[in-house]
């Protein structure tokens, strides 16, 4: 465990004053508040540092602790239990006062003090809150969900585990990647009987398939012979959930691009609707010619010319 | 509208003890929809996360109704640019 320099969390010297702390601690505060930095977890973790260092050092006997000892805080105890006994012995009075620091309120989990913290000044320590005492919504949670393509082309049901729970859910047909959505009420626990918090999820599709998806549109490339191409024909191309049967128009020019209405993926919450494939088609000229297929190519090209 | 979905503003004050004047503050800047119903005041249990956030700027960071509008223009501003980036790093998958 580490030792944490509270003054420089809060850029300050140790000369600073009660009156400088609040103007550091606000100033801060204001910069890297989590309402003001939305996932944003470096300036989360930072917010939860700066608390932690001002209800450090705006708590008089919690600051005269921290100067006292500062690097040798891991011995601090030790020393005070020596010292309350010399002043039992005098008759004095020794320990350590309640809390009157003031952290900033939110669902941000303030309560994730660090160890320093815990050690130093035990987990009872912190003053909470600013005077007020509502009924704050639990803290939000945040996960990721790893699917495949292929999983979200028709709604499934899934068990998820956050926070040692299990949570089944329905994955919805047709989310896309990066979508977030939310589970209400599977979040922390609410401050002062306030409600729970909710689940976030956030999911990252990866593509398993050969199709490009552009939200419920579908594209592919389909290789042409060159002579089908030319002369038309039929084919058999792939869709997401089976093949399909297409007729080719002769002459039909390389790049050309077919639609196959519904043939797509399913659009998001509209299970049963479905998006467009769009086949691209990639004419193939054919190569290591014999001396016979270019003279008969020559001669095509004499009548074309 | 469904009742149960509304939350109203009287218990809102009592719950987050704060004064009435605040919520009044934040519906006549277009920062809370109130909802009035038979005489009395609402607020949708969807709009609460916002509500809650508004509350915190302005209680715990001290800002005020014009700075609340000032942040909530740029969060919309960035929650919107952030879709964006989404959805443009998902086309692009498209050209690789």
């Amino acid at each position: 465990m580490e030792f944490i320099d509270y003054y420089k969390t809060l850029e300050l010297d140790k000369s600073a004053t009660k009156a400088d702390i609040k103007k550091a601690y606000r100033k801060l505060a204001r910069k890297y508040h989590p309402d003001l930095n939305p996932d944003d977890e470096s300036a989360k973790k930072r917010f939860q540092q700066l608390n932690e260092a001002n209800e450090v050092l705006s708590d008089p006997d919690k600051r005269k602790k921290y100067d006292e000892y500062g690097k040798d805080w891991q011995h601090a105890d030790q020393f005070e239990q020596q010292k309350q006994q010399r002043s039992h012995e005098r008759g004095g009075f020794g320990g350590f006062g309640g809390g009157q620091g003031q952290s900033y309120s939110g669902n941000f989990d303030n309560d994730n003090f660090s160890d320093f913290f815990e050690q130093m000044f035990g987990g009872g320590a912190r003053a909470r809150g600013t005077g007020r005492s509502p009924q704050y919504k639990g803290q939000d949670f945040n996960a990721e969900l790893q699917l495949n393509l292929s999983d979200v082309y028709t709604s499934h049901k899934q068990t998820l585990t956050v926070n040692g729970k299990n949570i089944r859910l329905t994955i919805p047909a047709g989310v896309e990647n990066e979508q977030t959505i939310k589970i209400s009420g599977h979040g922390g626990p609410g401050a002062q009987g306030g409600p729970k918090g909710d689940l976030y999820i956030t999911f990252k599709i990866a593509n398993n398939t050969q199709f490009k998806r552009e939200k419920e549109n579908l594209y592919n490339t389909v290789e042409l012979d060159f002579y089908t191409a030319l002369l038309g024909g039929e084919i058999t191309a792939d869709t997401f959930d089976g093949k399909v049967k297409l007729t080719i128009k002769p002459e039909t020019q390389n790049g050309t691009k077919v639609k196959l209405k519904g043939k797509g993926f399913t659009k998001y919450k509209k299970e049963g609707e479905m998006g467009d494939l769009y086949i691209t088609y990639n004419v193939k000229v054919p190569t290591n010619l014999t001396s016979k297929e270019k003279e008969l190519y020559t001669e095509l090209q004499k009548l074309r010319s | 509208m469904n009742l149960d979905e509304l939350i109203a503003t009287e218990e809102l004050c009592e719950r987050y003890s704060v004064e009435h004047t605040f919520i009044r503050s934040l519906n006549n800047s277009g920062l809370l929809e109130v909802i009035t119903v038979e005489k009395t005041e609402y607020v949708h249990c969807d709009k609460m996360a916002e509500f809650e956030k508004m509350l915190r700027l302005h209680y715990d960071l001290e800002i005020n109704l014009e700075g609340l509008e000032a942040i909530k223009h740029l969060l919309d501003r960035l929650s919107n640019l952030k879709e964006e980036n989404v959805n443009l790093r998902n086309r692009l998958g498209l050209y690789e």
